[in-house]
């Protein structure tokens, strides 16, 4: 699920999602962020960085290894919520959208979630209902931008996704590669030696 | 020298020096912003390795961060590059306010010179404000052309005219021995 390469012809870019799991990749997601809504569509600084980026999932697309879009994901108790997608200025001829917001989706359906929710701008809103989005509620507006909520209904897979029986070294693996083994499964092979620093040591 | 506001529209203009991670942060987002969201410029140029190893001023319209310099420190003189200004902010100043703070620390710091590149249509914005051209000539090519721009650290002390060159002759398109994964063969463009 992490990596997706284009096949074919051999000039054709290679792309890859993955989710941001390094402090590198989570700064290339806030510089594309930059890039887009503060240098592009002028959104002041604390609108955009508004306080849940640290309680959200962040997905980063690559076009040949250069940081080319992102998107961020906030998960609330029955929906998962898509929000600050971007695509930087040089990209957007390459057909990156359908298949990040896809990616996206299956991310989400794999964790287990029904619906993918997002606020679409106006002018997005053909694409998001050609995807399989439809539109909730009224109109509203923020950030000088007027906005519809969509939601997208996901198939979960009843046998799959994680519940709290799910075996817990699956639970432990990095969350968009559940069906790989992870290095907490390698760490098993230690054994449970309980390495605990004595009470005197962790006080001096 | 043109002025340089204290205020935009009754909001108060200052200046700092990143010293969390979230400052940084927002340095780097102004950049962004500007060189690529504005210019084109690749993620992995702008971002070229040498972050970690120089102070990053930033300038503050109220708490909006709106402006930010990057300053490389070298043996014999302060280097300061990737200035940016945010597209809305423009013509207040603002840049000249982040130069003249890495003025100030260069002079704390014992640098009697400022070393900049500037690409050829910036050179007159250097010019006006007390800078030189180091050498007649712009090195690179196409659109990486840059002009190697000089300016002293006391304005009262003006460097020799005798061209010694600095080490930033040796600078310019300085490969990045630290990093091994620029991508982009970004001198071909």
């Amino acid at each position: 699920m992490t990596v997706q390469t284009t096949t074919g012809a051999t000039n054709r870019p290679v792309i890859t999602i993955k989710l941001a799991s390094t402090s590198d990749e989570l700064m290339q997601c806030y510089m594309l962020r930059a890039a887009v809504f503060i240098g592009e569509q002028a959104c002041p600084y604390w609108e955009e960085y508004d306080g849940n980026d640290y309680s959200a999932s962040h997905l980063m697309l690559y076009v040949d290894g250069e940081p080319a879009a992102s998107m961020r994901v906030r998960w609330f108790a029955g929906f998962a919520k898509l929000e600050r997608a971007v695509i930087l200025k040089r990209y957007r001829s390459y057909g990156l959208f359908i298949p990040f917001v896809e990616w996206a989706k299956e991310f989400c359906r794999k964790k287990g979630y029904p619906k993918a929710y997002l606020h679409g701008q106006k002018r997005l809103w053909e694409i998001f209902e050609r995807d399989g989005f439809y539109r909730v509620g009224e109109t509203f507006h923020f950030s000088d931008h007027e906005y519809g909520a969509f939601v997208c209904d996901l198939e979960v897979d009843e046998k799959t996704q994680p519940t709290v029986l799910t075996d817990p070294m699956v639970l432990n693996r990095p969350e968009d590669r559940l069906e790989q083994q992870g290095i907490l499964e390698d760490s098993m092979s230690r054994g449970a030696s309980c390495p605990h620093a004595e009470w005197t040591e962790r006080r001096a | 020298m043109s002025t340089i506001a204290q205020s935009i529209s009754g909001v108060s203009v200052t200046v700092k020096l990143a010293m969390k991670m979230e400052d940084s942060l927002q340095a780097f987002a102004v950049r962004a912003a500007c060189f690529i969201g504005e210019q084109d410029v690749p993620y992995s140029e702008e971002f070229d390795g040498h972050d970690f190893g120089a102070t990053h001023i930033i300038a503050y319209a109220g708490d909006e961060p709106v402006g930010a310099v990057r300053v490389r420190w070298f043996k014999s003189f302060a280097m300061p590059e990737r200035l940016a200004v945010i597209q809305r902010f423009r013509g207040n100043g603002i840049g000249q306010l982040l130069i003249d703070r890495c003025r100030k620390l260069a002079e704390q710091r014992g640098s009697n010179m400022l070393y900049t590149q500037s690409l050829p249509k910036d050179v007159a914005y250097w010019e006006k404000h007390g800078w030189r051209r180091l050498d007649a000539e712009e090195t690179g090519t196409g659109a990486k052309k840059v002009v190697a721009m000089v300016a002293p650290v006391d304005p009262s002390t003006p460097l020799p005219e005798a061209d010694e060159a600095p080490e930033s002759v040796t600078l310019r398109r300085e490969p990045q021995f630290d990093s091994t994964g620029l991508p982009m063969g970004s001198g071909n463009r």
